[in-house]
């Protein structure tokens, strides 16, 4: 076949893949919280039931909403999906190195959230300004730790390139076990329980608009663009749980575009989600949510903690 | 197996600096003092490590020693300390926790620096713990700076004697016998004196 | 021979220490039993100092014990002020009426304290002696809050915890420098005695040597009352027991100079001595000035006596970055300076208990209450301040004038400038004291005593130092500065 056919099919199935399976990462979450909460919880294609309804609902837009309402939904849709185009999901050949590598896709996401809290802001509501200025400062302080967390990976694989960080991962697994990756890999998860808005800085699932950061930027949407932001949220989970495992722990991925490698990259990959979903659901039951003031506190430290492992990687080589 | 033997001591050696990490962001007295313990009891580890590898004998002796001292006797004289203590309250440190913990980042990375040239000449197989070790110290040492009660006070203190005890041993695999007696004498001592200069200040300012 | 020696200068206070410990009853007697052992240990000290001062060899003992002219020094002014400090303490001093609790804890901490002091100076093992120096932040921190009230023991827990954290970190320069030794493939079990690394420095690294110093000097610095790290000198040394505070102003400071001296010797053949010059000189520059130009507004006695401490370390500091005419210099600074300072603190106690304060502005009109205690401050402050004939003012001539030599002008023309402060200030503050209406209330007139007469001694000696060096302490000097400059 074309390469040029190949490459687009590649990035085209990988991107598929993320956006098709993401509600069903947030159902899956659900459910095993719900079990551990000693609830029966609801199936994991909930989401999806979910999704469809929304969509289908009429939406009320406030008067004093601007054009940015209107293309804010969209603009995160196409920020999450160009993002998710970027991330290695089962192979590590990536023609979408070409493209674009790590600090694209920070970006990517930045961008998403950006919109998001301009979206928030918009309607002029009290609710929404709190939650995207609460949103912007959180961001604020796991971006730098996001940005450190890549140099560490950077630096002991000599790229920034995703596929070729997995690649090089994947054949001199002593990098893997060095303190500096270790850290690196802590500090990526606090940012990422961060940047999704779970549990300890944000709960999903309340109802108390105090209390809300994600969910005051979005009180005032509804209808598709609710269903739209919605599931770009769920891709955005499923991305970072995707780049944590995959960037961390790359065992199980394909090294070149075999069928059978591939099979075997994909359940590699749904089994990673699995476990680290089961993971986030634990720790979601078993903390309880910081106060506002205290979320720079967690933030701080997973910076250091970043910080720790990029000197180590960079002074230990 | 060298390698091995030198990525077990550097994570073990990261473990304790990432304990003083915890120190730094805590609140109450309770997990300063489990802290500083599970500390002593990772440094003993490493102690065992670096004696079954190094085939020095008298570390397994030593780091009995630090197991009994610094993980079992000091924390109990530590926790009877806290329990006397009039107020319940969060500790107060000086610098908020975010800047804080920064800063023990900015000092970790200066101990990195610092520690370069003393890395590249030794040729232990340990010595890429060496940093972290030095790093330990220094942020021991802030810690100390930055608290303002007492009993923060002295675990900083304790925590930057298990700094230097891992930077003697991954350097060089412990220091002369008498010499690690004498400095467990002088620990064991030393928090005996600030217990008994502690009860002194509670006392005189109770009223 | 040299075990009998060494025996008689280390065995009677550890066994004054421990009589006391275990005696519970009669502190008065186990006082006085105390004021005739620490005279044998300086019969004992006196004894090396002239074997090595007619040119002996340096007294050995086993492995660990090596007592060479510079350790003969410091031992002799250790035993001289402890023999002073426990003579006029608690339990002894016939004015002061202390209880017997606390003549007791006096009694068995100030003996172990001189002993863990004579045990730093006389161990060739560095380690060992980073051990004594620990050991006499411990003995000592207990001591200060005697008379418990806030201030006191508020002082004690700083000097406790700086201290402590200070000599951790002079702990982490004798670690560095270790690791870098046992590299070089010397025998461990020598590996840190001073003669064995004097002879392994050459295979030194010298980046390890010179992180090495720099944690020395800033952790023995911290116990020498070297700025920045003086912080807790003022407290401890002021609200301790005027006893306390000869000893530890008079000659802890010194062993603690001692230990950077030791060190400095081997980071020398190390690294040449341009390194540790520089920074011993930056240091004792940045001491003396904190403690020159302190001296003018304080209003505590005690608290003006310990900041004089702060300023004569750094200039003793200072004087062993300048060659072996500083060295000298230095050495004969801080000999006189332990007889200046332990007779001018003891004589404090005498004013604090005879006026009930320790303020200045409190205590004047001393001529004309305590006359014979007043010459004698007199004359103590006068030597702090430099004034000839005392000892203090050749050595600090001797300072200035290698300051020159070694090629320092601007910075020495500074010393001299601060020296010149700090004397100004000492005068002020010695005539606020001397002169003026005593307040009401305060007994007059004093009889001579056995107090009195004891003090006087080190004032003629001061005196006598000043006028011309004895030949014997000449000798000694020109030993130990070849210790330190070969």
């Amino acid at each position: 076949m074309d390469p040029l056919m190949t490459d687009a099919l590649v990035i085209a199935a990988q991107t598929a893949f993320l956006i098709v399976i993401a509600p069903a990462v947030v159902g899956y979450v659900r459910l095993i919280k719900a079990r551990l909460q000693g609830r029966r919880g609801a199936t994991i294609i909930q989401p999806y039931r979910e999704l469809r309804k929304t969509f289908r609902k009429g939406m009320v837009i406030a008067e004093s909403a601007s054009w940015i309402f209107h293309v804010a939904p969209f603009a995160i849709v196409g920020a999450t999906t160009a993002a998710a185009s970027l991330a290695p999901v089962v192979s590590t050949v990536q023609p979408a190195d070409l493209v674009g590598d790590l600090f694209v896709l920070a970006a990517l996401l930045m961008l998403g959230t950006f919109f998001l809290a301009l979206g928030g802001l918009d309607p002029g509501t009290a609710f929404g300004g709190m939650g995207s200025s609460r949103e912007m400062t959180v961001a604020a302080l796991t971006e730098p730790t996001i940005a450190i967390a890549v140099l560490t990976l950077a630096l002991t694989t000599g790229s920034t390139s995703l596929g070729a960080i997995t690649g090089t991962v994947l054949k001199t697994p002593a990098y893997a076990i060095g303190p500096g990756h270790a850290l690196a890999f802590a500090a990526f998860l606090i940012a990422l329980i961060a940047e999704t808005g779970r549990l300890p800085v944000d709960n999903p699932s309340t109802h108390l608009e105090l209390t809300m950061i994600h969910e005051a930027m979005i009180l005032e949407y509804s209808g598709p663009y609710l269903a739209l932001i919605e599931w770009a949220a769920a891709v955005r989970l499923t991305l970072l749980l995707t780049l944590a495992a995959n960037l961390f722990l790359p065992w199980g991925m394909a090294t070149s575009l075999v069928p059978a490698a591939l099979t075997v990259g994909l359940c590699a990959i749904v089994v990673k989600l699995a476990i680290l979903g089961m993971l986030l659901a634990l720790l979601e039951t078993r903390v309880a949510k910081l106060r506002l003031f205290r979320v720079p506190e967690l933030l701080a430290l997973s910076f250091t903690l970043a910080l720790l492992g990029a000197a180590s990687s960079f002074f230990t080589k | 197996m060298e390698a091995a033997f030198s990525r077990i001591t550097m994570t073990a050696a990261s473990a304790m600096l990432l304990l003083a990490l915890v120190v730094l962001w805590r609140r109450h007295a309770g997990a300063y003092i489990t802290a500083f313990r599970t500390q002593s009891i990772a440094l003993a580890v490493t102690g065992a490590v670096v004696a079954s590898y190094g085939g020095a004998s008298e570390l397994f002796f030593v780091s009995f020693m630090i197991l009994v001292v610094k993980g079992w006797i000091v924390p109990s004289v530590l926790s009877g300390m806290d329990a006397k203590r009039q107020s319940a309250r969060e500790l107060r440190p000086l610098l908020n926790t975010e800047t804080s913990l920064l800063v023990s980042g900015a000092l970790a990375v200066a101990a990195y620096e610092i520690s370069r040239p003393l890395a590249e000449v030794m040729n232990l197989p340990t010595r890429g713990g060496l940093p972290i070790a030095l790093a330990l110290v220094f942020v021991s040492l802030f810690i100390v700076v930055s608290r303002r009660e007492v009993i923060a006070q002295i675990v900083g203190f304790l925590m930057l004697e298990n700094g230097i005890a891992l930077l003697a041993l991954l350097g060089a695999y412990g220091v002369p016998l008498i010499v690690e007696l004498g400095v467990f004498l002088d620990v064991l001592l030393g928090v005996l004196v600030m217990q008994a200069v502690v009860y002194q200040i509670h006392d005189t300012s109770a009223d | 021979m040299d075990l009998m020696v060494v025996l008689a200068l280390l065995t009677p206070p550890f066994a004054a220490g421990v009589l006391a410990l275990g005696v519970r009853r009669a502190p008065a007697r186990v006082a006085w039993l105390n004021v005739l052992t620490m005279p044998i240990s300086l019969v004992a000290a006196g004894a090396i100092a002239v074997r090595l001062a007619t040119g002996g060899t340096p007294v050995v003992v086993g492995e660990m014990w090596r007592i060479d002219a510079l350790s003969a020094l410091l031992a002799v002014l250790i035993a001289s002020v402890a023999t002073l400090a426990v003579a006029l303490g608690p339990g002894t001093a016939r004015e002061e009426h202390s209880q017997a609790a606390e003549i007791r804890t006096f009694r068995i901490y100030v003996n172990l304290f001189a002993f863990t002091m004579l045990v730093a100076v006389s161990t060739v093992n560095l380690g060992l002696m980073w051990v004594a120096i620990e050991a006499t932040t411990v003995t000592s921190a207990l001591l200060i809050p005697l008379h418990r009230t806030k201030a006191s023991v508020d002082a004690s827990w700083k000097y406790l915890l700086i201290g402590s954290v200070g000599i951790a970190l002079a702990f982490t320069g004798t670690v560095l420098a270790y690791v870098d030794v046992a590299a070089t493939g010397v025998d461990i079990n020598v590996a840190l005695h001073w003669t064995a690394l004097r002879e392994a420095a050459t295979a030194l690294h010298p980046q390890v040597a010179r992180l090495a110093f720099v944690f020395l000097l800033v952790g023995f610095g911290t116990k020498a009352g070297l700025a920045p790290t003086h912080t807790w000198l003022p407290d401890a040394h002021s609200e301790a027991p005027s006893p306390l505070s000869a000893m530890m102003s008079g000659v802890l400071l010194a062993v603690a100079l001692y230990a950077v001296a030791r060190w400095k010797v081997i980071v020398d053949v190390a690294v040449g001595s341009v390194f540790t010059d520089s920074l011993l000189i930056v240091v004792g520059l940045a001491t003396l000035a904190v403690g020159s130009l302190s001296l003018l507004s304080q209003t505590h006695f005690k608290r003006l006596l310990a900041f004089s401490s702060i300023e004569h370390m750094g200039l003793a500091c200072f004087g062993l970055a300048l060659g072996p005419l500083g060295t000298f210099a230095a050495l004969l600074h801080l000999t006189g300076h332990a007889l200046a300072k332990s007779t001018t603190f003891l004589l404090s106690g005498r004013v604090l208990h005879r006026f009930g304060s320790g303020t200045i502005s409190a205590t004047r009109g001393l001529l004309a209450t305590a006359p014979k205690t007043a010459v004698l401050i007199a004359a103590g402050m006068f030597a702090l301040g430099g004034l000839p004939p005392f000892g203090l003012f050749l050595s600090e001539i001797l300072i200035v004038k290698a300051g020159w030599a070694a090629g320092h002008p601007l910075l020495t023309t500074a010393v001299l400038i601060l020296l010149l402060i700090a004397f100004g200030s000492l005068l002020v503050q010695l005539h606020r004291m001397l002169f003026g209406e005593p307040p009401t209330g305060i007994a007059q007139g004093e009889r001579a005593s056995g107090a009195v007469l004891l003090l006087s001694v080190p004032v003629v000696l001061l005196a006598w130092l000043g006028l011309s060096i004895p030949a014997p302490l000449q000798m000694l000097l020109s030993k130990a500065v070849m210790v330190i400059r070969p």
